[in-house]
């Protein structure tokens, strides 16, 4: 049988002919449609409703229409209403004199203004607004389509179309074209981005963006993206041809896919490609000067992580040759954690194999690279480590841990004058650790916990005749002060007896903000030369480390970490401040490096950014970013931002110059503008609405 | 002055270890975060608390020279923890601990890779040290024996 | 049932003589007034009214009934349309029922409810009021739903 309709009204008087006429508050609810009117009258023989506002009609898919008068069948879904506004999603709203359902799915409008700003009494023009003689909105398709388009920017006609095509705020996916976007550089000139999306099926997506400048700037970008079952690809790319390099075809590639294989393994790949080093910078697209395209397979579990990988590099910086950098690098890792049984504690086991390859053949080193490796040397490595800890309780509540690893690798070097064969070495670190951890309830409930931290290790001091590649970017940092082997890679082991010392100290205040301090200092026996300067850990006392970090509960965050030697020379400072409020932001970091040739590192770094936003009023944001050499005493990068946000449109503005030079690249402005005109599709949300009368 | 041993006998975080199982780790961030903690605080035997965590990671390019040259990475990293008791559920204490660890990415790539790698372990490292600093300091709330 | 029927179906005409059956008669020669109850049924051409008792009214000069006062559950029925309420008030002369309490109309697959329902027999028509509840089904428009029955 057919849904009931239901009416509810203050009165209902039946006449004559076979019509009801209801009278106050009035409201008739059919099939998820509901109308609120004040009077209705009700006729059956016709079955319809003639309607006297003011009247709210709404169906269930959050439309709803706004009218003075109407003429509807009983049903709800055919008919005109006049003076009528139809409101969809809240957001945006279509103005006509006449609106007529047609079948429940189309809604016809006359002569249209629409727009999704707020308009109040005082000034009845909105930011924007599209008029148009006919629109229809099609509730299926949830497209509206404007006849006759005219775009208005306060009031002032800014663009014609005699058809356009914009989706209902609620469509989250159909072909069209998006945003357009101003982009000005001093390198390709003024250009224009219209990037156009294409709906391929329900699990692949299509995105062709033409970009053309006035300095003759041709470029297509494309992103295809498709999702499978078990995983999902992603392929962005762009073809270009400019005045920068006139005569060949620049452009980029970057393909990123991830997939679940059985028995809870994931695949993931990246192959990235890029014509000449100067095109991320001249497009905008995020810097890189190291391409790295890898595929990786790996399962991490409780107590396992299995990790097989293939890398290729290509460097694309200035001075580097490819030829006799390492560019294809392959590991399998296997490391399984569990308890040691009648040992007590906790122990590890890491079986890991390391190979790479130079496309070089010279087992000499020439002067073609900075560095002193033989250029064309290759390398295959296995590894073996076990290691070992177990915690005690001592009386007066010290910790006592006694830690050990062993490790032994068989390397297999060619192509290497000097260190060309098989080598084997076995090493091993035993540690003792004391940590005295007090704590102590302060005043008003602040807690503060002081813990000193001994830790003592011998190994043995023999030298290394193994070349020093994977470990020669050495870092002391709270995270390897306490540990057995502080080199990031396993060509080089920490060797000789020594003692980490240090001790922290945090304060947690009950109000929500915290202050951490943690200093330390290695003492080695003698010293073993092992570390460049820059590292702080070479000598036989190592530099300071001093670490602090503060935390606000109103949003602030800073840590900074310091290594000086004795007499308060600073080998490496970096400090990192974040501070986020509602209506301001300041984002800091600052870098000081000292040069050292052990890392390839000739000239000092000294580099301080900063990066800020201020809401100047409810909807303008003020941002402006820079980042300063004061090595060089230069500005690297400096950029401004201005974003307008209201209710229906979001502005971009931003202004940005590039200092660094180099054979490849040369200083650049960068100038965006972006408008996005809020209420079509599920673009970005409605930012703060103006509040009428204020 | 105030200032107990926390481990002492009676002191608050005298139950503390192994008592606590870390939920399981699912990518080599999180392993390392598990590896960490349970060295400081054991692995667990009849634990009375879970501790939940999610990690997010981000590197920040820095130092970049005149010739725009990247060469060194600040990675930032922030695991939002909580501590909830096995069986009632019921939230005991949680938080945010943030930190950074820096990398250069000056030499072959080999060395920018494990350079990279050994920045995330001992981020990692940084942060369980400072979840176990925060389970110290609470203890005496919540760690009754 | 055919084609729905208009809402006029409740016209009447009111000079028709009325005849009531009940199970008990009481008269009461004070006023003028009979009661009756127990099943008691009015009928006026087509159209019956059945409640649980009615206490009839008669003209000054006796004879003629005036008015009838229906309680303990109405119901009024012609032809298509049935109304029930608590009580009623059915005025001869006039042609006007009152009727009111839980009052229901059903016509076909309409119904209303509310609380107070006025029908004017002579002309055919009816004003309910109280936060009145309409039902009725939207049939015959065009592409909307299925036809009535």
């Amino acid at each position: 049988a057919q849904q009931a309709a239901t009416l509810v009204a203050d009165s209902v008087a039946i006449t004559g002919e076979s019509t009801l006429v209801a009278q106050g508050n009035v409201e008739v609810f059919y099939q998820g449609r509901r109308v609120q009117a004040q009077r209705i009258i009700y006729n059956q023989a016709a079955d319809s409703l003639s309607i006297e506002g003011p009247i709210v009609l709404k169906d269930d898919s959050g439309t709803f229409i706004l009218a003075d008068q109407a003429e509807l069948s009983a049903d709800l879904t055919q008919g005109v209403l006049t003076s009528a506004r139809l409101v969809l999603n809240q957001q945006l709203q279509l103005a006509a004199t006449e609106i007529s359902r047609i079948g429940g799915r189309y809604t016809r409008l006359g002569r249209t203004v629409a727009s999704s700003c707020q308009v109040c009494a005082e000034n009845p023009t909105p930011l924007w607004e599209i008029r148009a003689s006919q629109v229809v909105h099609d509730d299926v398709q949830r497209q509206i389509y404007f006849s006759d388009a005219q775009l208005r920017i306060a009031g002032m006609p800014v663009f014609w179309l005699p058809r356009l095509r914009m989706p209902d705020p609620r469509l989250t996916r159909a072909s069209g074209v998006l945003t357009p976007s101003l982009r000005t550089t001093s390198g390709l000139g003024t250009g224009l981005k219209l990037p156009y999306f294409i709906t391929l099926g329900d699990s692949r997506d299509l995105t062709l963006t033409p970009y053309v400048t006035t300095k003759g700037g041709r470029t297509l970008e494309l992103r295809y993206r498709q999702a499978f079952s078990s995983g999902g690809i992603e392929v962005s790319g762009a073809w270009s041809r400019d005045e920068l390099l006139p005569d060949d075809l620049r452009g980029h590639v970057l393909a990123t896919g991830a997939f679940e294989l059985p028995r809870d393994f994931d695949l993931t790949f990246r192959i990235e490609g890029v014509s000449d080093p100067a095109y991320y910078l001249d497009y905008g697209l995020p810097e890189r000067d190291r391409l790295d395209s890898r595929v990786e397979v790996s399962r991490t579990r409780r107590n396992e992580h299995i990790e097989g990988r293939l890398i290729y590099f290509h460097s694309i910086r200035d001075g580097e040759s490819n030829a006799t950098l390492p560019s294809l690098v392959g590991d399998l890792t296997f490391h399984r954690r569990f308890s040691a049984g009648p040992l007590g504690g906790e122990a590890g086991l890491r079986l890991q194999t390391h190979s790479q390859y130079r496309s070089s053949t010279l087992p000499f080193d020439t002067d073609i690279d900075a560095d002193t490796d033989a250029d064309g040397r290759d390398m295959a490595r296995a590894s073996v480590r076990v290691d070992w800890r177990r915690n005690w309780v001592l009386p007066a509540g010290i910790v006592g841990t006694l830690l050990g690893e062993a490790t032994a690798d068989v390397y297999q070097i060619t192509q290497d004058d000097i260190y060309d064969g098989t080598t084997t070495r076995l090493h091993g670190a035993a540690a003792m650790e004391f940590r005295w951890p007090w704590v102590r309830a302060g005043r008003g409930g602040a807690q503060h916990v002081v813990e000193p931290v001994a830790q003592l290790i011998w190994s043995p001091s023999s030298t290394e005749d193994l070349p020093n590649e994977d470990s020669a970017l050495v870092e002391f940092d709270e995270g390897n002060l306490f540990s057995l082997n502080r080199f990031p890679g396993s060509d080089a082991t920490e060797r000789g007896t020594r003692a980490n010392l240090g001790i922290s100290w945090t304060r947690f205040d009950p109000a929500g903000w915290s202050l951490g301090l943690t200093a330390g200092r290695v003492i080695r026996t003698r010293d073993t030369a092992q570390f460049g300067g820059a590292s702080g850990l070479d000598g036989q006392r190592s530099d300071w480390l001093v670490a602090m970090q503060l935390g606000l509960n109103g949003g602030l965050m800073m840590t900074n970490r310091v290594l000086f030697d004795d007499d308060l020379e600073v080998t490496k400072a970096e400090l990192r401040m974040d501070l986020q409020r509602d209506d301001y932001g300041l984002a800091a970091s600052y870098v000081r490096l000292m040069a050292d040739p052990l890392e390839s590192r000739d000239t000092p770094v000294s580099e301080l950014t900063l990066d800020g936003r201020y809401r100047v009023t409810d909807f303008w944001t003020a941002k402006a970013s820079s980042r300063y050499d004061v090595k060089a005493d230069r500005t690297a990068r400096a950029g401004v931002g201005l974003e307008f946000r209201n209710e229906c449109m979001s502005v971009d503005l931003s202004l940005s110059r590039r200092f660094t030079s180099s054979t490849s690249v040369q200083p650049t402005t960068d100038f965006g503008l972006s408008v996005d005109l809020l209420g079509f599709g599920s673009g970005t949300a409605p930012g703060p609405s103006r509040r009428c009368g204020r | 002055c105030g200032f107990t041993p926390a481990y002492a006998p009676g002191g608050p975080a005298a139950e503390l270890q192994g008592a606590v199982r870390v939920d399981n780790p699912t990518d080599k961030n999180a392993f390392d975060l598990v590896e960490r903690l349970e060295e400081r605080i054991g692995r667990p035997d009849g634990p009375r608390y879970a501790l939940g965590y999610t990690i997010t990671t981000a590197p920040i390019g820095v130092g970049i020279t005149t010739e725009n040259a990247i060469t060194r990475y600040n990675l930032t990293g922030s695991v939002d923890w909580g501590l909830t008791e096995i069986g009632s559920g019921r939230r005991v204490t949680g938080g945010k601990v943030q930190n950074f660890t820096s990398y250069s990415a000056t030499g072959s790539t080999v060395a920018g890779l494990a350079a990279e790698e050994d920045a995330a372990f001992r981020l990692m490292r940084i942060l369980a040290d400072q979840i176990v600093t925060n389970l110290i300091a609470s203890s005496s709330a919540w760690a009754t024996p | 049932q055919g084609a729905t029927v208009a809402f006029g179906g409740l016209q009447q005409d009111t000079s028709l003589p009325v005849e009531i059956q009940a199970d008990q008669l009481a008269v009461n020669q004070a006023d003028g007034s009979a009661t009756f109850t127990g099943n008691v049924l009015v009928g006026q051409g087509e159209m019956r009214l059945s409640a649980g008792e009615v206490r009839v009214e008669y003209g000054p000069e006796g004879g003629s009934i005036e008015r009838l006062h229906a309680s303990g559950g109405v119901t009024l029925a012609n032809k298509a349309e049935a109304a029930e309420s608590v009580e009623a008030v059915y005025t001869i002369a006039s042609g006007q029922v009152v009727m009111t309490g839980d009052v229901l109309l059903t016509q076909g697959q309409s119904a209303l409810s509310g609380q107070k329902l006025v029908i004017d027999l002579k002309a055919g028509t009816g004003v309910m009021e109280g936060r009145v509840q309409t039902v009725f089904q939207p049939g015959g428009s065009v592409g909307g739903g299925a036809g009535s029955e």
